[in-house]
């Protein structure tokens, strides 16, 4: 029967790949400052560091910061969904239990992060159990993802795993391929909260110093993680070392440093472009990462390339406006109120 | 089939539409509600009426939450559940359609960031500026239905992109504009229903009875064009589709009938509560028809799913994940050649992917007590004729000894008593057994597959023929391999049928 192929990608690869690392460095960066944020307001109101309200106007930014995240997720979810189906969706229904749980835990999270805002607003505290509560439910999701994408790289794994167990209960066990990249992701999320909380603390030197320690420290860890994450990948370190990939993330760590140095000039705008820049370029070396792990095993370069020229043109019209729109309701809502439209 | 398959004993239609009609009731109340509550902004200002703004912030504190946290995230949680359950559809629409999710996607993130301005706006933006920011809420959160409705659509009727592969045929399907009307009906229905509930917390009072009415005129003006446009969408539906429901179909039939009767009961609360108690109106009540209006939805998307019936994305993909321009492949190299995910039970790996979509062994849609009592002859048979069987099932696309491969796995694992023994029968109400699982499974009494007409007059030696030559009456018919007893049981039950009788 001659039916419609839909093994192809409707644009060319490469845009393909611009805009899922794109969309999912912007969804990186958001879910750092929340999930970092988040860790270090908790830590610095439970053992009563910074005083007066300053964690308590931390908490009524997280739900805020929640929405951001999830809504930038949704766009490099699809963009994966889109190059990488067989071998995402496959992990994801060895492990399924655990993957569908990932929206729960992340509306657990973000009820949570309201209570707290709220509970704030009404009592002029922190509501610990509630931020602890917000906090437990984005770790579980961290771990879940990086176990599901990291054995999604290794389609023979899954093969073999599926062959023992179809309940839908199977983690990941290949641990060692995946436990560093997650502390990796973590510290680099307390880096990146670390910047989130000192520029917006920089009035009050006691959050102010947290935040530095945080930035400094974090990075410190992620560092240490991620290069004993590479290391780990010994037997596609040297395919690594000669693709564009360590040019790329050298220069992602000299973003880092030269982020943290102007962190400490107090040039909060331009150390956040270079924290973004960096991470922009951790999550292409992230990229470059897992087309070594696949291998043989696919290649992207292999789908059919069918574009869609007119769909994307509105796409891209759509999200012009989207910026301009965004743009426009920030001025709206941040411009003194007397002032006139 | 290029699939792992996620096992589990549960009902995978229910679960998924158990997500699925939560979302939808209340991403649609929450396109209506954004639109409910800046039309109100926009009249309370030019009024003055600061009870009626303070009222709307309450609202939009519930309505932010509600939106932002359970609609975005239920959205969310359906790419995950069907990923999980149907993962070959899901990659087919996602490669036609990824740029209609990713415009849906710029919608979306408008419409997440105007509800925080505007919830946030409320004190700290100049009157203008709010109710801008309402009306962008509003638009962005009706455009992404605008993009959302193409895709759903084009499941059910794709229309001309079978020929074409056209990314606009399938999205301007023939259900297209009707079903846009209906969800936009939808969308003011809830968001009247939802206001209800806000107004029920209200003290009791003028400002109470004229909310209260105001609310159930918006709900009643929604369900007016929601009524009639689900006549259009109806007439819409290609006829083989719809005809094919009619004779065989009663779960869509039902669901769209119940439907109206529950859009009746709506409007009848709403004209009563808005004649009568507008200032009485408690939570409960409000709930309740917060409850109809759900169970509105349900019966309505409950119907649309079930109008797909054997395919998920009508003439390209079925129900279990089968491609239908694979089907010469499957017959000719079988399912197994196709299935990279295997477990070393090429039994149990087929069974999974030819039935497990739909059916459960013991639980949801149960196979095991429809071959109770049968043999592995019996269902092999009825393996290989699943596009006979009532309910419009898929074909099954496999070998013939792929199909002896299911049988087995089933046979294992079912009761191999006679009948009698199982459920402890006999005489007529035997034989009726006996109809049900060896011959119900096709002829459904009062359907057009009853053939109960045809055996008026018949001997029991008539019958007792037509029962050796069964494998040889239509296609699909399984040969008659029960005991002398509960043969004896069923000439007599069909007897009784011939005479028209339903014992």
């Amino acid at each position: 029967m001659n039916l419609p192929d839909y093994h192809f990608i409707a644009a060319p690869l490469w845009l393909v790949t611009v805009l899922h690392l794109l969309t999912l460095t912007l969804h990186f960066f958001a879910m750092n400052i929340l999930f970092g944020g988040a860790a270090i307001t908790l830590w610095s109101s439970a053992r009563n560091r910074w005083g007066g309200t300053q964690a308590v106007d931390f908490s009524r930014l997280f739900p805020v910061a929640t929405a951001a995240t999830v809504t930038l997720g949704v766009a490099p979810l699809l963009f994966l969904q889109l190059v990488y189906p067989r071998q995402v969706y496959a992990a994801a229904i060895v492990s399924g239990w655990f993957w569908l749980f990932v929206p729960a835990a992340v509306i657990v999270a973000y009820y949570a992060f309201y209570r707290a805002s709220f509970s704030g607003q009404r009592t002029g505290r922190v509501n610990h159990v509630m931020l602890a509560l917000a906090a437990a439910g984005l770790i579980y999701v961290s771990l879940v993802y990086s176990s599901v994408f990291s054995m999604a790289e290794q389609p023979a794994l899954v093969r073999s795993l599926y062959a023992k167990n179809q309940s839908g209960w199977v983690w990941n066990p290949a641990v060692g391929a995946y436990a560093l990249r997650w502390l990796h992701m973590l510290a680099g999320a307390m880096t990146v909260g670390g910047f989130f909380v000192g520029m917006m603390g920089q009035d009050n030197p006691k959050v102010a110093a947290t935040g530095k320690a945080a930035f400094a420290g974090g990075m410190g860890v992620a560092a240490a993680a991620g290069i004993a994450y590479l290391v780990s990948l010994m037997p596609y370190l040297e395919a690594f070392m000669r693709s564009p990939a360590i040019t790329v993330l050298a220069a992602a760590i000299l973003l880092s440093l030269a982020s943290l140095q102007f962190y400490l000039r107090k040039n909060f705008w331009v150390s956040g472009l270079a924290l973004f820049l960096s991470v922009f370029g951790m999550v292409y070396v992230r990229h470059v990462v897992r087309l070594l792990r696949l291998g043989n095993a696919f290649n992207p370069a292999s789908w059919r390339i069918a574009p869609q020229w007119s769909p994307f043109l509105l796409f891209l019209v759509c999200f012009v406006a989207m910026l301009a729109v965004l743009a426009w309701m920030l001025w709206l809502f941040f411009r003194p109120k007397g002032e006139a439209a | 089939m290029h699939y792992p398959f996620w096992d589990q004993p549960i009902g995978y239609g229910v679960l998924m539409a158990t997500i699925a009609v939560f979302h939808v009731f209340v991403s649609h109340f929450a396109i209506g509600g954004g639109l409910y509550l800046v039309v109100n902004e926009h009249f309370a200002r030019r009024a003055g009426d600061a009870q009626r703004l303070e009222f709307l912030e309450k609202l939009s504190k519930f309505f932010v939450l509600a939106t932002l946290v359970a609609g975005a995230l239920t959205g969310v949680a359906i790419w995950f559940v069907i990923g999980l359950l149907a993962p070959a559809a899901t990659e087919a629409l996602i490669h036609n359609y990824v740029w209609g999710w990713a415009i849906e996607w710029t919608f979306f993130v408008v419409e997440i960031a105007a509800a925080m301005v505007y919830y946030y706006g409320w004190k700290r933006m100049t009157a203008r500026a709010h109710l801008t920011v309402g009306w962008i809420y509003f638009v962005a959160a009706w455009l992404s239905l605008v993009i959302i409705n193409g895709i759903l659509t084009f499941m059910l009727t794709p229309g001309r992109w079978l020929a074409t592969g056209d990314f606009w045929d399938g999205f301007f399907d023939p259900t297209y504009w009707p079903s846009l009307v209906l969800r936009t009906g939808v969308c003011v229905m809830l968001a009247g229903l939802y206001a209800l509930l806000v107004a029920s917390r209200l003290e009791p009072g003028d400002f109470k009875a004229k909310t209260v009415r105001q609310a159930a005129g918006w709900s009643l003006a929604g369900l007016a064009a929601t009524v009639l446009s689900q006549v259009w969408y109806w007439k819409a539906i290609p006829a083989d589709i719809t005809a094919k429901a009619l004779q065989v179909m009663p779960t869509p039939i039902r669901s769209i009938e119940i439907s109206f009767w529950l859009a009746g009961a709506i409007a009848l609360g709403m004209v009563a509560l808005a004649a009568f108690a507008p200032r009485k109106l408690g939570t409960t009540v409000a709930l309740a028809f917060m409850a109809l209006g759900l169970a509105w939805f349900g019966a309505f998307e409950w119907s649309r799913e079930s109008l797909r019936k054997p395919y998920i994305i009508t003439g390209y993909i079925y129900g279990n994940g089968a491609e239908v321009g694979e089907a010469e492949n499957y017959k000719r190299d079988g399912y197994l050649a196709q299935i990279p995910y295997r477990t070393g039970d090429e039994g149990a790996d087929l069974f999974r992917h030819a039935c497990r979509n739909c059916h459960t062994l013991e639980g949801y849609k149960a196979l095991k007590p429809a071959f109770d009592g049968t043999d592995r002859a019996f269902i092999a048979a009825i393996v290989q004729g699943t596009q006979h069987l009532k309910g419009n099932m898929p074909p099954f696309l496999g070998t013939p000894a792929e199909a002896e491969l299911i049988a087995d796995h089933l046979d294992q694992r079912i009761d191999k008593r006679p009948l009698a023994d199982i459920y402890k029968l006999d005489g007529r109400l035997l034989g009726r057994k006996v109809y049900d699982i060896r011959c119900g499974k096709c002829h459904v009494l009062g359907t057009d597959s009853d053939k109960s007409k045809s055996l008026a007059g018949q001997s029991a030696e008539d019958l007792n023929g037509l029962l050796d030559m069964a494998a040889n009456l239509g296609e699909g018919m399984p040969a008659f391999t029960a005991d002398a007893a509960e043969r004896k049981a069923l000439v007599a039950y069909l007897q009784t049928l011939g005479k028209g009788g339903r014992p």
